[in-house]
């Protein structure tokens, strides 16, 4: 959970009216705040729950104190429902990838347009597509739980803190702090494209506790130092256009100098 | 007079999708079920990138069924290189499956369907008087989760499964405390069968063919031909007998040969395999009076609950007959070539299919998801649905219809596709 700039500090009413929405996606951030099993029932009882439609059959979409949003904006319907939430709530939640950054599928956006444009003439026509991008391209996000998926304890801290009028925090760390805490072999060192020194932590480094190299899907941090992890990975054998791609399937849009770095290479 | 029912926003179910009735005196002149989630061309994002990034891409297709995508996708790629993995890695990824189908079933069944069933707007709704029911409801999914995450890593978009193996092994007696564990939540398995055997199920009949994997060595998962009660096929030869069509208010619709539409999910494998249940799961389906083969699309909730129990019966069987082995995934060797995957999922059966080049770099993928599949099958139903029940006032007939559609568990984040497919 990373704070944007002065959303303001948030005010702390009886019981908050929250909606849940998502936008195009996969669902799955939905699920992770579901897959709270044990704290579910009582979570959702902590806030006034106006809206969540992927559950709910009665949904308000105005006068909202906070609305968490899952997904990217993909379409033209993604953007005037992202619009319209902005516009009905106090504070906005960008919950999960696609919402931070794009994830995967703003990488569309970075490859070459022959290797999908086949799949474009056949699209139902009433679905306008818009580029693929975050939230924060088209309106103001106050709070940010990132990671594809986040991590569900973080959602489930998140929620609790905001019921009891606490400003969430996140971590600036990148994904190495815990991951050496967790005593993990470093993946770098074992040859592995690990983005974990430039990538925003939180996460518990866990797919480096499953064996898999840090794809960077929490996004950058905030001082990294990019250049020195571009030299790493060559070292290591990695060619420019496996180091760029890897870098932009979860982040690509909030690494806009790789455009210079590589030269648009490739 | 043109009456028109549109529902452009259905809820309860995974993804954005929306249907349009128009009823003209007293016939049914429009039936059309869309998605409406914003395309994301998986197909083309994974163009370009290696063979073992596909299943790290397409693990994001859908968050409920990621494993599925993920295991999939592994078994495309190990198949375009001539890859054979091991026995543990085969058990492993079968056990990855089940693990997702326990949490997915329940997931669906008691925050998505059974709402309607009780007459409430949601899961959430109905806790103050059945809290002793979601409490079962959760104790499912977490034990499905618990085992996903035991295999893979986390609850959804698996980390641990890779190209000819997997990176990290679970440790013996971990499988074996979470063989207790399913055991112990077996009942909350049988209880959630007799509790949607008492549910009053609307009646009709699908004119679908039923199709799902058949594998002569038990209720199949990973392997078997595509089989319905009239046809059998390889999955390679798929292209041959799957079709897809495409119309202006929807995504893909597909039909197999001789133009037929059909169903894939828990009714189409009873249909298909219903004799290769667990005991425990034919005890279950004796109770529930279902007489299989059922052509009823609303018997297709049962039949989740069902496989519930079959799928933690078949799971606890892995789980303490297993001993692992260390062992390091398979080493590829990079060659040009083309694979397909065929597997039983949540939804029925899901296929990706890729095409490599010489130095391993994806140039083609297609992926038909089971919503995909279903898309048609659903649609059709409505209008044979809603055609019968005409004199139904407006909202039963929309709570109804609703109904009709969330037992088919559509997934439409998964149902976006837009390859084309030449048909000859």
């Amino acid at each position: 959970m990373s704070r944007a700039k002065n959303p303001g500090k948030p005010r702390q009413p009886k019981k908050l009216r929250v909606g849940i929405y998502g936008i195009t996606g996969c669902a799955g951030c939905q699920l992770s705040i579901i897959f709270n099993e044990d704290d579910i029932l009582d979570l959702l009882d902590l806030v006034d729950l106006q809206a969540f439609p992927f559950i709910k059959e009665v949904n308000a979409d105005q006068h909202f104190d906070w609305v968490i949003v899952e997904g990217l904006v993909a379409s033209e319907q993604d953007l005037a429902t992202v619009k319209k939430l902005r516009r009905n709530a106090k504070y906005l939640v960008s919950l999960g990838a696609c919402a931070a950054t794009g994830c995967v599928p703003a990488y569309r956006q970075f490859t070459l347009k022959e290797n999908y444009e086949h799949l474009l003439y056949r699209k139902q026509k009433r679905l306008k597509d818009v580029e693929p991008t975050p939230i924060d391209a088209h309106v103001k996000v106050d709070y940010y739980i990132p990671g594809c998926p986040p991590d569900k304890k973080e959602i489930l801290g998140f929620f609790t803190a905001i019921a009891r009028g606490i400003e969430p925090r996140g971590t600036d760390n990148p994904v190495c702090v815990e991951c050496r805490k967790n005593g993990n072999a470093c993946l770098l060192d074992q040859g592995k494209p690990c983005l974990g020194p430039i990538t925003a932590g939180g996460c518990h480094a866990v797919c480096i506790n499953g064996g898999l190299e840090c794809w960077g899907c929490r996004g950058p941090t905030k001082d990294m130092n990019l250049n020195l992890m571009i030299d790493i990975l060559r070292k290591k054998g990695f060619d420019d256009r496996f180091i760029r791609d890897r870098m932009r399937t979860f982040a690509g849009l909030k690494l806009p100098t790789l455009n210079r770095i590589f030269h648009g290479k490739g | 007079m043109t009456r028109t029912i549109k529902l452009d926003h259905i809820c309860k179910i995974e993804g954005h999708a929306s249907l349009t009735l128009s009823i003209d005196k007293g016939r049914l002149k429009r039936c059309e079920l869309g998605a409406t989630e914003g395309a994301r061309y998986f197909e083309g994002i994974v163009r370009g990138r290696k063979y073992n990034e596909a299943h790290e891409l397409t693990s994001r297709i859908c968050g409920i069924c990621s494993s599925a995508h993920v295991v999939c996708a592994l078994h495309a790629i190990e198949d375009a290189l001539g890859m054979k993995t091991s026995r543990q890695t085969e058990d492993l990824r079968v056990l990855l499956t089940l693990a997702e189908r326990i949490r997915s079933h329940a997931t669906h069944l008691y925050f998505l369907a059974l709402p309607d069933y009780l007459g409430y707007e949601s899961a959430l709704a109905m806790a103050p008087k059945f809290k002793k029911e979601l409490q079962q409801a959760l104790r499912i999914m977490k034990t499905g989760n618990r085992l996903n995450a035991l295999l893979a890593g986390r609850d959804l978009h698996p980390v641990s499964a890779t190209v000819g193996g997997w990176l990290k092994l679970p440790r013996t007696e971990e499988l074996r405390s979470m063989a207790k564990e399913l055991k112990a939540v077996k009942k909350d398995a049988i209880a959630t069968c007799r509790l949607f055997f008492s549910l009053e199920q609307p009646t009709m009949e699908t004119e679908s063919e039923f199709f799902s994997l058949k594998d002569r060595k038990g209720f199949a998962v990973l392997r078997g031909d595509f089989t319905s009660a009239q046809a059998s096929f390889p999955k390679e030869q798929y292209l041959d007998f799957i079709r897809e069509y495409h119309r202006p208010y929807s995504t893909a619709n597909f039909v197999v040969k001789d133009e037929k539409r059909y169903m894939v999910g828990a009714l189409a494998r009873f249909n298909n395999n219903g004799e290769q249940l667990s005991p425990s799961a034919r005890k279950m389906l004796r109770e529930s009076g279902i007489a299989l083969p059922s052509r009823n699309p609303f018997i297709n909730n049962l039949c989740q609950a069902i496989e519930i129990v079959h799928c933690i019966d078949h799971a606890i069987d892995l789980c303490a007959t297993i001993t692992i082995k260390q062992e390091k995934p398979k080493k590829a060797r990079v060659r040009a070539g083309r694979g397909v995957g065929c597997i039983e999922v949540p939804r029925g059966t899901l296929w990706h299919d890729y095409t490599l080049d010489e130095q391993g770099i994806i140039i083609n993928a297609n992926i038909i998801t089971p919503t995909a599949q279903n898309l048609l099958s659903a649609q059709e139903d409505i209008r044979t649905f809603v055609s019968g029940h005409l004199d139904m006032k407006k909202d039963e007939l929309i709570m109804a219809v609703e109904k009709l559609i969330r037992a088919y568990d559509p997934c439409f984040s998964c149902s976006a596709h837009f390859l084309e497919v030449k048909w000859e």
